[in-house]
Order: C-alpha cells, then sequence, then structure tokens
C-alpha cells in the first residue's frame, strides 16, 4: 500500500510552487518538511553505504547469474525497463550507477499520513543532473499527454516562491536545489512547502519520533511506524483485539499484546557482507496478565537456543509458561471453540482423567521447542507420495523420573485410540516398539507395508512413525523415529555443553527456505497437480510458477527471528542470510 | 449473423413415433439455425463455444451429430491424461479432489457428449460418497460410468453390481448367506425398472439370495464361496440355482428394463416437462431392449425429429453443473475448479454425493429463490476480477478472439453467444441499453454485460 | 393493474438488471409474485432446531438436585445445589444456565422430560442418525425426517425455500429429502446477488409496452423460473432492508451468530419454515465429554442459553416470538455415574428443550428415575418421535404419520 501510493501519486489541480532561486543554504534535514503524525515515514540516511553493497559488481555478477533473474530478465516488462535505462544514460551522459548515487546519494525519506497524503523526499548531490532529468522526463510526459488527448494534465504553478510541477494532474513535485519533493497531492506539496516556510511543528519537533530515532542509533535505514496514530485505523484497531484461537494467541501474545500498549516502533536494516538484518524496537511492553505467561520471571531467564539437526526446515523455541496460559484459558476465551473442547477432551482421556492444567502441564519447564525437519526415507519401507516434513516437540520437565511414566502412558493411550478407529474402518494400525538409541530407549510406532502395492507411491500415513523419547530432563514427541533420534544425540550433546537459555527472549525462530525448497522439489507433481485445480492454470503454467516458487525459496536462504523484552521496549531483530551463488 | 429464429413454429409435433423419431431434416417451417444448433451442442455437451456454432451452422444438423459421436482423434490421449491426474490424487476419503478433475476434464473434454453421459449415469446410480468414502473407489467407480457411458446397458450394469464403490453406496459390502442385502437387490431391480407393483417382496428377498457371496474388504470385491447360497432361487417366475448375474439376465428380458432407461434418457437429453406416453417411446424401447445399445439409443434421440422440436425445446432446467460450464466453456478459459466444487454443492449438486440413491429429482427442484440467487451469485463469481476465481472469465477477451472489437458487436456477440438471440426483442433491446458500463468493451464493462445476459431466465433452461 | 405491476416489478428488483425482465412477466406471474410478499408468510409457523452436538449431559443441564442418587452418581462432577437455578422443589438450571431459568419464569422455554427410544443405540454414529431419519433400526434410510415432511409438502412450482441449514453443515442428514435440495446458508450475503454487480447502474425505467398476458404453452417452463427469479429477488431487498438495518444485541458466540442469521431471514420474511444449527463440533469436540466435564459442558451450556435467550429477545421486540419455536436434540444424555475421568460416557433419555412465544411453558414428561443401576442411563419416558409428531402435527402443519409413521401421538406442547 504505501509502495503504491507513493508511485500513483494523485492530485487534481495543477500546482503552485516557489523555486527556489538558488539553493545557497544547507537543507535542513528531510524531517523537518514532514507534517507531525504520519503513520509511517522511511528514512535512509546513508544510502552510499547501501549503494556500496548493492553495486558491488561480485553482488551485481551473483544477482546476474541466479536462475530467477535469467528467468525475469526475458519477460517483456524487464525487456522494456533495460532498454528504459539504456535510453536514460545515452541521454544523460552518465552511468546509471553515477546517476543513481548523485541524485539520491544525500538521503531519502518516504512518509504517508492518515488521510492519504504520501510525501517522497529525496536528495542528492548534483543539482544539474537533477534538473536536466527533469527536463527529459517532462518531455516524455508531455508528449504521452498528447497522444493522450490530455495536453493539459502536464502543468506547473508556483506556490510562496516555489515551483510545483504535475505531470498526470495528480500527482505534485518541486526542485529545490539538490532537493526532490514528490507528493501524491497538491495539498501534501503545499503544507511541505509551507512548513518550509514556517519552520512550525513537524515530524523532527514530536517526541515519538525523537525517541524512535534515538532506539534507532546509527542505523542506515529507519523505519518509523507511529502506533498510536495507527491503533485508531479501525482494520488494526480489530487486528490487535486479540485472537480467540488459543493456540494463536499462545503464539503471538506477547507481539500483540506489545503493539497494542506501544507508541511507537521503530525499525532499522542495515546489511553486513551477504547478511540483511532487521531489527524492530517499540516503547511498550507485553505488561498485560494476558501475556504476563510469556514473559521470562527473572533477568536470567528465557527461551533456549534452538535445536539444531540435519535437513532442518524450520525451529522455534519459545518461553511459554503453558501451565498459566491454560489455568487463565476461561478468561482468555470466555466461548470454547470446538477445538479445545476437543482437545481437552481428549488430554483427559489420554492422561486417564489427570487434571490437566495441575497435573500435567504443571510438570512442564517452560522452555517449549519445536523442530521441523526433512525426513529420510527408510528403503526398505518406501517412499509416499505425498511427502510430509517430520516435525518434533522438546519440552523440559521438573520431575523427569515420574512424570516420563504418565506422558509414556498417554502416548501409547492415543496410539491405542488411532489404532481401534482404524481397525473400525478396515485399516492397518501401528506397530508399538520399544528400540535403542546410544544409551535411550524410547517408543516408536509404525505402520506395517505388508498391504502396500508400491514402495514408491505409499499412503501419507507412511510419513508418521511417531515417537517418545526422555533425554535427561527433556521430553521428545516426534512425527518420526528418524526425527527423534537426530534430536537424541542433540540433547546429549546440549546436555555435556551445558547450553544456557538466551536472556529476555520469549520467541526465537530459525528457517531455511533451502530445505523448504528441497520439500517442494519432492512433492512436485503433487504441487504442480493441486495448482492447475486451485488456480485454473494449464499443466505448464503450474510447472513454470511452482518451479518460480522453488527457485525463490532456495535464494531466500535463512532467516532467525528473536523477540524478546528487555529495558521496557520490546524488541524484535530479524536476520536474514540469501543464499546467493 | 443468422437471423432471429424463435423454435415456436413446428412440424407435426402431433404426428406420432414414426415422425418423431425420424431424423430431422431442416425446412423452411423448421430451419437449421443458431437457436438449433445452440440446442444442440447444450445437449450432447455443456454448451457451444463459437467456432463449434459456427461450424454447426455451416454443416448442417446430422454431419454435426456425426462429429458429436465420433470422437476426435486426441481424445483418448486426453482421457488417459486426466485419469493420471486423478491417480495421482492423494487417498483420502473425501470426493472434493476427484470433482474438481472431473469438472475440469468436463470443461476442456473434446468429446462433451461423454462427459455429458457419464454425469447422465452419475445421476442414474448415484453413488454417494459420504457412504462410500474413498477417493479411490470413486475414481473407480466414474471411470466405469465413462468406460460404459456410450456402450452397452447390460455390460454397464454387470460392471455396476460388481464395482465396490456401489455395495458401500448401497450399504451391501457383506452379502452374507444368513443375512441377504435387499436393499442391493432391490435397487438392481429397480435400474431394470422393477418396482413396487412389478415385482414383490419375495422377488427382492431371492434376488437377494442370488446375490449372497459378495464383500467388500478392504476396498476389493471379494466372493466367498462359502457365504454364497446356492439353493434355488424363484425370481419373476423363473427358477433356479442363480447368481447375481443371472437374476441381472432375469431382468434385462423383462419389457420393463429398456422402457425404464429410455424414460430416464428421454428426460436427460428431451424434455423433463411432458410424460412421453407409451406410444411414442414405443419404437425405442423396442429397439434398446434387443442390445442394449445406450450409443444408438442416444444417437437415435438426438438426430430425432421431436429433439429438435419445440417440445424439446428450453423443456429442461439446467443442473447447476450444466449452468456452470454453459458460462465457463463458450469464454474459451479455464477457472479454478476447486471452488467451483463447493459453488455447486451450495446449489445443491454435489458431484460425487447426491442426496440419496435416487440421484438429483432435477427439473424445477433445481429451481427455488435460494438456488436462483445462489445462480447468479455464481455468474458474479466467475466473471469477477480477483475474487475466488482469479482472474475470472473475461468476455471481452472472448469477445475480441473472434474479431467483436468494437462495444455494440461485443454485446451482440455475447447474446448470441449464450441465448442463440433467443429473447424477447424488448428484452434484447433493454439489455442492450440498460446495462452499458462508460468504456464500450472495456473488459469490467463486458463482464457486467455477460453476467445480466446469464443471469436471464432463458439462460437457466437447456 | 399494469401500472400496479410495473410498480411492484419495479419495487421488487429495484435497479437490477434483472428488469429486463418486467416486459415479459405476465400477468398471472406478477400476481404470483405479489403473492410472495412478506405478508403471506406472517402466518406461518417456523421450526428452528438446533443440535447439541455428541451427547448432552442431561443431569447436569436441568439438575434434579434433590434426589439423592445423583450426588452419591457423581463426586466429582455433581453441581452444588446451592448455585443451581431451581425451579422447583427437584430440579434447578445448571449455574450457568440463568438466561434458561428466565426463560423458563417468562413462560417461553418448555422442558419435555426424558425423552429417547427404546434400545437407544450408544454408538453416536447410530444414535444420531435414528435421531435425524427417526427411524431407528433403518441402518439404509437415507433421507432425514425433515426432509421427508418437506418433500410431502413442497410444491415445485413455487420455487420457495421451506427448509435450510444455517452454518458449516452443508446437509445434516435431518434435511436430507429424496427432492428438494437442502440448502446450507453460511451468511446473508446470499440474498445479495447484487452486491457484486449484476445491478444495473442505470436501468431507468423498463419499457411501456403492456406485459404479454398469454404465455405459450412453450413458455411455461420459462415463465416458472421468471417467477422465481421475480420472487428471489423481492426477497432479497427484503432480506437486504433487514441487513442494513440496526441489528439486535447477540453475544459472540457462534451458535447466537446463526441464530441471528436464523432471526434475520425470519423478520425478512424468507418465507422458510424449518431451520437447522449446530452446537458443538464432531468427535470430542461438542457434548460428548468423556473426561474433564465440567469445564466443557459449562462453556457449551452458556453459549445454549444465551444465545438461545437473545434469540428469543430479538423476535420478541420484533413481533416474531409467537409464530417461532425452537427445539434442542442430542443423540443421547449421559451415563448416571461419572466414569472416573471427571467425565461421563454415553447413555439414554434426556431433556428436550423448546423456546418460543406460543408454547405450554413448563415440564412436560416425568423425569425418568436415577436408580436403573444396572443400565446406567435413564430410561425413556416419552419417545422422541412424539416430540416430532408435536412439531409437525401441531406446529407445522404438516401431517405426521407419512414421514414418522403412526402411533405416535402429539404431546399437548403448543
Amino acid at each position: 500500500m504505501f509502495r503504491k501510493s507513493v508511485f500513483t501519486l494523485s492530485a487534481a489541480l495543477p500546482l503552485v510552487l516557489l523555486r527556489l532561486a538558488g539553493a545557497a543554504d544547507p537543507l535542513p534535514p528531510a524531517a523537518e518538511w514532514l507534517p507531525p503524525e504520519p503513520i509511517v515515514s522511511i528514512e535512509v540516511s546513508d544510502p552510499n553505504r547501501l549503494l556500496d553493497r548493492l553495486l558491488d559488481p561480485h553482488t551485481t555478477a551473483a544477482i546476474q547469474e541466479t536462475a530467477a533473474y535469467q528467468h525475469y530478465r526475458k519477460t517483456p516488462q524487464m525487456m522494456e525497463f533495460l532498454n528504459g535505462i539504456r535510453l536514460f544514460e545515452a541521454s544523460l551522459g552518465v552511468s546509471w550507477e553515477t546517476a543513481l548515487r548523485k541524485l539520491v546519494g544525500g538521503g531519502a525519506m518516504v512518509a504517508v499520513w492518515p488521510n492519504g497524503d504520501a510525501v517522497a523526499i529525496i536528495d542528492g548531490e548534483d543539482a544539474d543532473l537533477l534538473g536536466r532529468l527533469h527536463e527529459m522526463a517532462l518531455a516524455i510526459a508531455q508528449g504521452e499527454a498528447e497522444k493522450a488527448g490530455q495536453p493539459g494534465r502536464v502543468a506547473s504553478a508556483d506556490y510562496r516562491g516555489v515551483t510545483g510541477w504535475t505531470f498526470n494532474g495528480e500527482e505534485a513535485h518541486a526542485i529545490l536545489g539538490t532537493r526532490f519533493v514528490l507528493a501524491n497531492r497538491a495539498e501534501a506539496l503545499r503544507a511541505v512547502i509551507d512548513l518550509k516556510a514556517e519552520g512550525s511543528a513537524n515530524l523532527a519537533s514530536t517526541a515519538h519520533y525523537r525517541a524512535a530515532a534515538e532506539a534507532a542509533g546509527s542505523s542506515p535505514v529507519m523505519g518509523y511506524v507511529d502506533l498510536a496514530t495507527l491503533r485508531h485505523l479501525t482494520a488494526l484497531h480489530n487486528a490487535l483485539e486479540g485472537t480467540s484461537e488459543p493456540l494463536a494467541s499462545l503464539l503471538f501474545s506477547g507481539i500483540l499484546e506489545s503493539i497494542r500498549t506501544s507508541n511507537w516502533l521503530a525499525l532499522t536494516a542495515d546489511l553486513h557482507e551477504s547478511l540483511l538484518y532487521v531489527a524492530a524496537v517499540t516503547d511498550g511492553e507485553p505488561v498485560e496478565e494476558a501475556a504476563a505467561f510469556a514473559l521470562p520471571k527473572s533477568p536470567g531467564e528465557g527461551a533456549m537456543p534452538n535445536l539444531d539437526v540435519p535437513g532442518r526446515i524450520a525451529a522455534l523455541s519459545l518461553y511459554r509458561d503453558l501451565h498459566g496460559f491454560y489455568a487463565a484459558k476461561d478468561d482468555l476465551f470466555p466461548e470454547r471453540t470446538s477445538g479445545l473442547i476437543f482437545f481437552e477432551n481428549m488430554m483427559g482421556i489420554f492422561f486417564s482423567g489427570r487434571d490437566f492444567t495441575e497435573e500435567v502441564l504443571a510438570e512442564l519447564k517452560p522452555q517449549v521447542r519445536l523442530v521441523v525437519a526433512e525426513q529420510v526415507y527408510d528403503p526398505a519401507v518406501g517412499t509416499p507420495r505425498v511427502q510430509v516434513p517430520a516435525f518434533a516437540l522438546v519440552f523440559g520437565m521438573h520431575r523427569p523420573e515420574s512424570f516420563m511414566p504418565v506422558a509414556e502412558g498417554a502416548v501409547q493411550t492415543a496410539l491405542g485410540l488411532v489404532n481401534f478407529t482404524r481397525g473400525q474402518q478396515g485399516l492397518a494400525g501401528l506397530i508399538i516398539d520399544r528400540l535403542e538409541h546410544g544409551d535411550t530407549r524410547f517408543t516408536v510406532a509404525y505402520f506395517s507395508t505388508v498391504d502396500a502395492k508400491d514402495p514408491d507411491d505409499l499412503d501419507t500415513q507412511f510419513n508418521f512413525r511417531p515417537a517418545l523419547a526422555r533425554v535427561g530432563e527433556f521430553l521428545v514427541l516426534s512425527s518420526t523415529e528418524g526425527l527423534a533420534r537426530d534430536l537424541i544425540d542433540v540433547l546429549t550433546a546440549e546436555a555435556a555443553e551445558a547450553v544456557e537459555p538466551l536472556p529476555g527472549v520469549h520467541s526465537l525462530m530459525e528457517a531455511d527456505a533451502t530445505a523448504l525448497a528441497s520439500i517442494a522439489r519432492a512433492n512436485f507433481d503433487q504441487l504442480v497437480l493441486n495448482n492447475m485445480v486451485e488456480q485454473g492454470t494449464s499443466r505448464e503454467e503450474s510447472e513454470a510458477g511452482i518451479t518460480g516458487l522453488i527457485t525463490i525459496l532456495e535464494h531466500l536462504g535463512r532467516a532467525r527471528l528473536e523477540m524478546g523484552s528487555q529495558d521496557g521496549q520490546t524488541r524484535l531483530m530479524l536476520d536474514i542470510e540469501p543464499n546467493l551463488p | 449473423m443468422p437471423a432471429q429464429q424463435k423454435v415456436e413454429t413446428t412440424g407435426p409435433v402431433e404426428a406420432g413415433p414414426c415422425w418423431a423419431w425420424a431424423p430431422y431434416e431442416p425446412d423452411d417451417e423448421r430451419p437449421w439455425d443458431l437457436a438449433r444448433a445452440g440446442h444442440l451442442l447444450r445437449r450432447a455437451g455443456f454448451g457451444g463455444r463459437w467456432d463449434r456454432l459456427q461450424e454447426a451452422l455451416a454443416d448442417g444438423p446430422q454431419a454435426t451429430i456425426d462429429r458429436l459421436l465420433q470422437p476426435a482423434a486426441e481424445v483418448e490421449a486426453f482421457h488417459r491424461t486426466y485419469d493420471a491426474y486423478e491417480a495421482a490424487l492423494p487417498r483420502s476419503n473425501s470426493v472434493e479432489g476427484l470433482t474438481a478433475w472431473w469438472l475440469r476434464r468436463m470443461i476442456e473434454s473434446p468429446q462433451p457428449l461423454l462427459e455429458k453421459m457419464t454425469l447422465f449415469w452419475h445421476g442414474y446410480f448415484a453413488t454417494r460418497n459420504r457412504a462410500v468414502q474413498s477417493t479411490e473407489l470413486m475414481i473407480g467407480h466414474v471411470q466405469r460410468l465413462r468406460a460404459h457411458a456410450l456402450g452397452n446397458y447390460a455390460d454397464l450394469l454387470a460392471d455396476v453390481v460388481h464395482d465396490p464403490a456401489v455395495l458401500l453406496a448401497l450399504g451391501a459390502q457383506e452379502n452374507r448367506r444368513a443375512r441377504p442385502s435387499e436393499p442391493f437387490a432391490e435397487q438392481l431391480l429397480a435400474w431394470c425398472g422393477l418396482g413396487p407393483g412389478q415385482i414383490s417382496r419375495r422377488d427382492v428377498h431371492e434376488a437377494a439370495r442370488a446375490l449372497t457371496g459378495w464383500f467388500v474388504l478392504r476396498h476389493e470385491m471379494r466372493f466367498i464361496e462359502r457365504e454364497h447360497d446356492t439353493g434355488v432361487k424363484r425370481v419373476l417366475g423363473h427358477e433356479g440355482p442363480f447368481t447375481g448375474d443371472d437374476v441381472l439376465q432375469i431382468a434385462l428380458a423383462q419389457q420393463a428394463a429398456p422402457r425404464w432407461v429410455v424414460g430416464r434418457l428421454y428426460r436427460w437429453l428431451i424434455s423433463e416437462t411432458d410424460e412421453p406416453s407409451e406410444e411414442l417411446l414405443a419404437p425405442l424401447v423396442e429397439d434398446f431392449g434387443r442390445d442394449y445399445n445406450i450409443g444408438d439409443l442416444v444417437e437415435r434421440m438426438v438426430r430425432s425429429n421431436r429433439f429438435f422440436s419445440p417440445a424439446a425445446y428450453r423443456q429442461r432446467v439446467k443442473s447447476p453443473v450444466e449452468f456452470a460450464l454453459g458460462i465457463i466453456r463458450p469464454l474459451e478459459r479455464l477457472v479454478p475448479t476447486v471452488p467451483l466444487v463447493e459453488h455447486l454443492a451450495l446449489l445443491g449438486q454435489e458431484l460425487g454425493d447426491p442426496p440419496t440413491s435416487q440421484g438429483w429429482a432435477g427439473g424445477r427442484y433445481w429451481i427455488n429463490r435460494a438456488t436462483l440467487l445462489g445462480r447468479h451469485r455464481l455468474a458474479e463469481e466467475l466473471l469477477a476480477q480477483g475474487g475466488a476465481y482469479g482472474e475470472g472469465l473475461d468476455p471481452a477477451a472472448a469477445a475480441r478472439r473472434h474479431g467483436r472489437e468494437d462495444e455494440s458487436s461485443a454485446r451482440a456477440w455475447l447474446l448470441a453467444l449464450f441465448l442463440q438471440d433467443d429473447v424477447a426483442p424488448e428484452v434484447r433491446e433493454h439489455l442492450m441499453r440498460a446495462v452499458h458500463g462508460a468504456n464500450g468493451t472495456s473488459s469490467p464493462a463486458l463482464r457486467h454485460f455477460a453476467r445480466a445476459v446469464v443471469a436471464q431466465p432463458e439462460f437457466q433452461l437447456a | 393493474m399494469p401500472r400496479t405491476r410495473r410498480h411492484f416489478l419495479q419495487s421488487a428488483l429495484g435497479s437490477s438488471t434483472l428488469l429486463t425482465l418486467a416486459p415479459t412477466v405476465p400477468a398471472f406471474l406478477a400476481r404470483t409474485a405479489l403473492a410472495a410478499a412478506p405478508c403471506r408468510d406472517q402466518g406461518d409457523t417456523i421450526l428452528v432446531l438446533v443440535e447439541l452436538a455428541g451427547g448432552n449431559d442431561g443431569l447436569n443441564t436441568l439438575v434434579p438436585y434433590a434426589d439423592d442418587a445423583y450426588a452419591r452418581s457423581r463426586p466429582t462432577i455433581r453441581l452444588d445445589a446451592s448455585q443451581l437455578h431451581k425451579i422447583d422443589a427437584d430440579l434447578g438450571f445448571h449455574p450457568r444456565m440463568a438466561a434458561f431459568h428466565r426463560l423458563y419464569q417468562e413462560g417461553h422455554l418448555a422442558v419435555v422430560q426424558g425423552v429417547g427410544y427404546p434400545n437407544t443405540s450408544d454408538d453416536h454414529e447410530v444414535a444420531i442418525r435414528d435421531w435425524h431419519t427417526a427411524r431407528p433400526g433403518d441402518t439404509y434410510c437415507q433421507t432425514g425426517w425433515a426432509g421427508r415432511a418437506l418433500d410431502h409438502v413442497y410444491r415445485p412450482d413455487e420455487g420457495r425455500v421451506l427448509g435450510v441449514s444455517v452454518g458449516p453443515e452443508r446437509r445434516p442428514l435431518a434435511l436430507n429429502a429424496e427432492k428438494v435440495p437442502a440448502l446450507a446458508v453460511r451468511s446473508l450475503d446470499q440474498w445479495r446477488p447484487q452486491g457484486a454487480g449484476v445491478a444495473g447502474r442505470d436501468a431507468g425505467p423498463g419499457p411501456a409496452e403492456p406485459l404479454a398476458e398469454e404465455p405459450g404453452a412453450e413458455a411455461r417452463l420459462l415463465d416458472f423460473v421468471t417467477h422465481v427469479t421475480v420472487a428471489a429477488y423481492a426477497d432479497s431487498r427484503r432480506v437486504e432492508a433487514v441487513a442494513s438495518g440496526p441489528t439486535a444485541d447477540y453475544p459472540s458466540y457462534q451458535l447466537a451468530q446463526r441464530l441471528r442469521t436464523i432471526a434475520q431471514l425470519i423478520r425478512a420474511g424468507a418465507g422458510i419454515r424449518l431451520y437447522y444449527a449446530k452446537l458443538g463440533g464432531d468427535g470430542f469436540g461438542g457434548f460428548d465429554n468423556h473426561a474433564n466435564q465440567i469445564g466443557n459442558h459449562c462453556a457449551l451450556l452458556e453459549e445454549l442459553a444465551e444465545s438461545v435467550a437473545a434469540f428469543v429477545a430479538d423476535l420478541k421486540s420484533h413481533g416474531q416470538l409467537d409464530r417461532v419455536l425452537l427445539a434442542t436434540f442430542s443423540e443421547f444424555g449421559r451415563t448416571v455415574r461419572e466414569n472416573g475421568r471427571r467425565g461421563t460416557d454415553h447413555g439414554g433419555a434426556a431433556p428436550v428443550f423448546l423456546a418460543g412465544g406460543r408454547l405450554r411453558g413448563g415440564l412436560a414428561g416425568e423425569h425418568p428415575p436415577l436408580t436403573d443401576v444396572a443400565r446406567n442411563a435413564l430410561t425413556e419416558s416419552i419417545d422422541f418421535r412424539r416430540v416430532y409428531a408435536t412439531f409437525l402435527d401441531r406446529w407445522l402443519g404438516f401431517e405426521s404419520e407419512p414421514i414418522i409413521g403412526p402411533g405416535f401421538d402429539p404431546l399437548e406442547l403448543v
């Protein structure tokens, strides 16, 4: 929405603006020319740092080598774009890289206000180049307007000594020396010129913006979101209302509450080598009772680092007081969804009437970890038609000796119920077995392949080989035997290294899109066929679409998202490591 | 464009069965025009694309019917491809995966008559997945129906009786000697036109005894010798140690059997509004009873004077599937069929899961105040951009492909395409005048216009 | 007359492109379309069925608190008598059902005690099929009792909608019929086709030609479709008017939202006689509380009581309550004794709750004794088919015998 409103900038009237007869004075920071209380603003204070990285010949070459780039290079839109660049270079007599640095090297800032106004301020270093570029664009715009039979839509006018232009009767822009100001409406441009002339209350003078800028530090890119203003927009207000889905609430509570109580959010981004860092800070803390279960109780506490297993697709580590959360469920969710009722019922049955809150969840430590990984299929069993990744939950237990037999009983009851139900439907059941891995004995249940017709085309159920293991104080509940074995190794090593929790962190997510791409590749035919009937596309179109998706996944690389609260602020840090050749 | 010619002036409708079933030859009274070509392509398929309509107009009715009956060369490869798509579906207890492919097959098929007849047999045998609970078995069932759709009825019935899906749907997965399944036997006899009045409870019971021994075990048919009742049964006056196949032979030899099928097919291909007289159907019943050749029966009906007479024209209500396909096929684009499955169900047609073993009542039962609004909403969705059907159908693009570049010719083309111009002149004039957008052939304006055309009552009729 | 017709069609179709129908709508159709106006519906009674999925524990819904056997049988899940909403010296509503207690005192709620049937199955699938088909033991029955009733009274040439399921259930067996398609209502948007743009932007007045009076023989089916189209758009506009008007206060429960949709359709005069809605999910997602019953049951009963109370209040304030009867049903009650997991298992007879404006409030039937130790379930004092016969014969005015068979005398409830 943001991009769109900047680039489809529009206003009905021709404009009135002043020409700055010779920009002698150094220009004040862009934020001082912007009205206060935008919904969002983004500023790039040091474009050259980013440009150095982006225009680095090594990076450019790497990008151009990717299959995705090769694919898009041949699309008509991209060809047209590249031709435009060539024309531009020829007309102005500079390479596009140089021009880019000269035109935006001084910094750029974009902001959007609740009334729909949007303004971009771009500072360059070469007023002459900017002027020539504008002349060139003006000529093109006039040509287009005449072709469309609306020559009047390209116009200019003066306002408080500044000349404002519009190329399409809607957008409005002005050039003040090396500074280029672009607005989506004449009124928005006028407001900028008013601020420039009068120096009255502006964005840079508000306390929230200043606090956010301080929190952002010296980041080359800073985004500022005025949450106080944004909350008044109904859509967001509703989105923040919280959810009636217990699982969603368990996962996202810490974040929603924090946004609900914050005035601002500062977003920073930076590049180091091939890593992209994004961090977000808000001034609110999830102090509400509803989210207390996601707050580490003492300074040293927090979520555990994620577990690393071969072929890992994603891992999630949470600090969540499950006992406290579940005990408060009737206050949190006055309406019980059928899902919650079902869960409550099943837990009652699996744990043979034990009170799920006080006798089960109270036994678990607040650190919960989830691991999703590719699975390797045993050639002796075969490969299913639809391949599902393996996943496992790891819980810490307060009293493993006494609780493990309870958990073991519950899991076997569940397997028994599955078997009973399948038996009623004339389907084969799971065979329960006890196996050893190193010093650990663990439980596995598996389907026999006696009835399977084609080992390369097994039913979906052969993706599951549920396993339950105890490693020290940890309980591992895995969808496959293979992942259970990997986790036994990793947890044993973790215990040996005495790994500590991450202080203050309540959620840590890591994902590897490359592994996801590999799963997608394994399910390629299924994805294509689904896509055909879901999108109404031909086989060729679907194949191209899925191939494109896989390519994108392969280049997304790895991402790590960490969330936590410290010193009265909520912090969110995102690191992305794209997978460039 | 041919002059508008309502199918109103008629030949000797009451001229008796001989005339009724003689092949239609166009004459001044009953010219071969767009309306009749559209009628043929609707009934023997799912509505004509423009090139097919034009081809039909040029070739005349009988040559067009030749082509409808003779599968194009690529048909076999087409069905092989789709069979493979269906076979790749994950095995589950739902049928929606299959029906999404089935609808797509109907949209794309180079031989729409075969799909139309497969749909007929689905309504006829009405195997319900809510009882079968298996994608795999339903795929097998529909493939059986397709394999025999224009083949031999006796073979079809013999195949259906040994189809695990059918037995599951009839609650007959265990035909024990000690507990013969009467609903199974009853239904089998009903498929031969034998119901209360023609048969006694005893006939049903004895027929059920003949069917004992057949079981569906883990989705497969199994004959368990010791569960088969080898005793003598007495069915419809015949006596012997019959098996199920024997009972089938006996039932098919009854006059009621061909009469039943002919009657059902008359409703499907010719008219839902009249009860044809015995005299009218007699020639068809006699011929069909001799060899049970479905293809010949269909051919005779479709070629006939009766078929092209007012007694047939717009005397059927389109089922939801026919309604949707009648919009999609003429606009020459594929649409996502997954949402279509759901939308058709809301209109009362759950493909793969009819309400009871009697199939869909059809006719006026399809249309009520809610389903009618539902049809209009479905048309909106299909023609909308950015809704459940992605880019949606684009009438402007189709019109351009056929050289209709400007506004009024594109509109006239859509009226000819969907309604063959056969609407009252005032309605036509009103549509052309009242429903206009700002910008002529712009895509939104024509989408809007097409919605109005397919919302007309005439379009609800087949 | 032509003027009136034109007038009506315009008010029915508004500016929709369907105005193109105007010149071709014959006189007699205009008359029937006029008859489709809501006035005729005003006299029609409406039945709303609410299924309590999974088998509701009647003993913890309307509690026989004075019976020692109750307290004895339920050491952990018995409800404290002091917290019940007592209706007499023996019985009291669950603590979270204050709303039902209020309705009961106002005479808008009746309880039929001990409803069930002989040889009740304790298998969910079988028992719920029996309740839906009203043909216990007939495992092959494919139609529901309500569906058969609709087939019986439906006139295909009218194209009215008589029965719908409101909510995600597309085709509950109770409504399944050989002929009349079971319809599912997800939202009132299904009545608003012009929302997305079928409406003409500037239809203007239609042409002035007189309407054709005599449809040809060929046109009969077409006339039928035209008539239903006009009537459907008349419905649509009325639904639109109700939906865009002020809405009554309903709690946020799913059942409440479904009942609100039903109330809106009733107020709009959509002509629907039978509504079906379900409370609780399939499997163990509803009333089937084999373990830790208390919490789940509290939440479900509160949802039921508050939702029904809001529905009754809404209809009452719009003067519609007298035409509406709401009835709950569930496949079976639960065991008298709890099962060792703080839950109960599948039992026998249970109460049916009725709400409405024109019913005989209070208790009907005898409460079955809790002392059948061997069976550990309640034995029915009233066959459920007698309750259905009451709905059909006494309330809807449909003859019950062809639908559920002979020998089921209606009860004196309405």
